[in-house]
């Protein structure tokens, strides 16, 4: 299995300085305890890969870095993320400032109900009051950047619910980057599509990792192994393994982490 | 392609059938034709309300039904003008009240006070509230609305009919925005939009039909209640003052008033008006089936 991975092209900067690093972080719902001291940092313009098997944890520490636990109050985070040296999850951090500055893509494509247009100038309007061209030519750009302009560009005024799957996933690509955040989080962002979709959706990441900080989570091996330069291993709550994709797939430091990797278990 | 195909391989041996036993088919039928008559009865029952609202209304419906002022006692002919205006101004009026309120409400329970104790004791009093006798309304309206200004009032009987929709409202609200995933409210929020922005932008567009349906279900609840209005709104045989003090003539309360009368007349209008509140509570019905079908 190992050999048969195609591996990314691994342009790794080593002087690429350190966008969001995780100290000492722990996680709770309600009493469960979910991450255990988590440590790790995320390379600006590089992707960054979270692995390991259903309920290790992957998607609950994506979901710390936009504090979106943070709608439920039952969650909890305690120690540091730190996003450009800033403690993001302390009390006085304007949680609806940092999202505006931190995008998410989710499992299942979540178009809002209105028209093409309107769901990706939503997060424009948030926080800015552009021109009209101006916002035109942003979600413009925005469409051609994930790949959906020359499918929508003719139905920009008919509704975002009515697109296939693949096409409304490229249409929540377009809505985060339109809004010009420094990091965007996938959350699985492929696991609903067909093979087709998801080829797209892989090509994407590779043009925006020009620009972003990306971290993905995935279940799929191959997935992390193309489009990662940087993975983590994580298994019951805890990073197990971190390292350059390529040492995670082909020469890991711990027995575990060849095992997953190598499907023996998970 | 050049193989011979096998020869076809001997099919496995027949095994005997005959495990399901006779009495579990009848049985089976039996169900299904009970089900079925009972659905006969009740249908049944609703098409002959129907079918004596047309035969015995229609005789009734003439253009002076709908221009005429209610006739007094003994009086000849007269129509139903005053009480269909009426019951439309004391209808608008009750919706008017309980949308706001009921949209509200129902935002409340399902967006902000998911879990809380304060929602669920809120969620418990609405389903009261939701199958209080209405008369028990009315009777609450007067105290505190006829009474200490000594006089009935269309605004009583818009407040009563109003009590009477909110918790329609509020149910149905409460559910609709319940249908909405919880990854749409997240992605909203996650593009670092404040949750007011995020129900006023997302989940009541995403639940926007069914919030509708429920407020026109509201409508059609109320433009058919009489008890409230008995001791609110009253009934009279005028127009009633633009003001809506004093009495304000509508459909229900007349027909109670008129079915039960010595006079030909006013019979023959309690059929007309019956029928005519029936058919707009259809109409309403279909409307809202179709914002619904719409929605989707």
């Amino acid at each position: 299995m190992l050999s048969t991975l195609e591996l990314s092209p691994q342009v790794l900067d080593a002087q690429a300085p350190i966008r969001i690093a995780v100290k000492n972080l722990d996680f709770y719902y309600g009493e469960h305890k979910a991450l255990k001291n988590v440590n790790l940092s995320f390379r600006d313009r590089h992707v960054t890969a979270l692995i390991g098997p259903s309920g290790c944890g992957k998607s609950t520490l994506l979901r710390i870095f936009n504090r979106i636990y943070s709608l439920y109050p039952e969650q909890r985070a305690t120690g540091e993320v730190l996003l450009d040296g800033r403690n993001v999850i302390s009390n006085d951090v304007d949680v609806n400032e940092l999202r505006s500055r931190i995008g998410m893509v989710f499992q299942k494509p979540t178009p809002f109900p209105m028209s093409i247009y309107d769901n990706v100038a939503f997060g424009i309007r948030l926080y800015e009051k552009p021109p009209k061209s101006e916002l035109d030519d942003r979600v413009e750009g925005a469409l051609r950047r994930s790949a959906l302009w020359d499918e929508v560009k003719d139905k920009l005024k008919s509704s975002g619910m009515g697109l296939s799957g693949g096409q409304q996933q490229r249409l929540c690509i377009a809505r985060t980057i339109a809004q010009k955040p420094e990091v965007i989080l996938f959350d699985e962002p492929t696991s609903a599509l067909d093979p087709i979709s998801t080829g797209k959706i892989e090509d994407l990441l590779e043009q925006l990792k020009s620009d972003f900080t990306i971290v993905i989570v995935t279940h799929n091996m191959q997935q992390a192994a193309r489009v990662s330069q940087y993975t983590a291993f994580m298994y019951l709550g805890e990073v197990v393994e971190f390292d350059a994709t390529n040492t995670i797939f082909m020469n890991p430091n711990k027995k575990q982490t060849q095992d997953y990797v190598t499907g023996r278990f998970g | 392609m050049n193989q011979t195909p096998p020869a076809a391989p001997a099919m496995t041996p027949e095994v005997p059938w005959g495990r399901v036993r006779p009495a579990r088919r009848n049985a089976d039928r039996l169900m299904k034709i009970i089900a079925t008559a009972f659905t006969l009865v009740a249908i049944t029952v609703l098409f002959w309300i129907l079918g004596m609202l047309v035969v015995k209304g229609i005789g009734g419906l003439s253009a002076g039904t709908f221009t005429q002022v209610t006739p007094g006692p003994g009086s000849e002919g007269g129509g139903l003008a005053n009480a269909i205006v009426g019951s439309a101004v004391l209808t608008f009026l009750g919706i008017a009240l309980a949308t706001p309120i009921g949209v509200l409400a129902g935002t409340y329970l399902a967006e902000y006070g998911r879990g809380s104790k304060l929602a669920n004791l809120i969620r418990f009093i609405n389903d009261i509230l939701l199958s209080a006798p209405s008369i028990l309304i009315g009777l609450f309206v007067y105290v505190i609305l006829v009474e200490p200004f000594r006089g009935y009032s269309g605004w009583a009987g818009g407040v009563a009919l109003g009590i009477i929709a909110i918790p329609v409202i509020v149910r149905t609200t409460e559910d609709m925005l319940r249908l909405v995933p919880a990854p749409l409210r997240e992605a909203g929020s996650a593009l670092g939009a404040p949750p007011s922005v995020v129900i006023t932008a997302i989940t009541w567009r995403a639940a926007k039909s069914g919030m509708v349906t429920g407020i026109l279900l509201a409508l059609a609840r109320i433009a058919g209640e009489t008890a409230p209005l008995l001791f609110t709104a009253l009934n009279n045989n005028f127009w009633f003052s633009p003001t809506l003090v004093g009495g304000v003539s509508n459909l229900p309360v007349t027909i109670y008033q008129f079915a039960s009368a010595p006079y030909e007349n006013w019979q023959q209008l309690a059929w007309a008006g019956s029928l005519i509140i029936t058919v707009s509570i259809l109409l309403l019905s279909l409307i809202a089936r179709r914002i619904v079908r719409g929605g989707k």
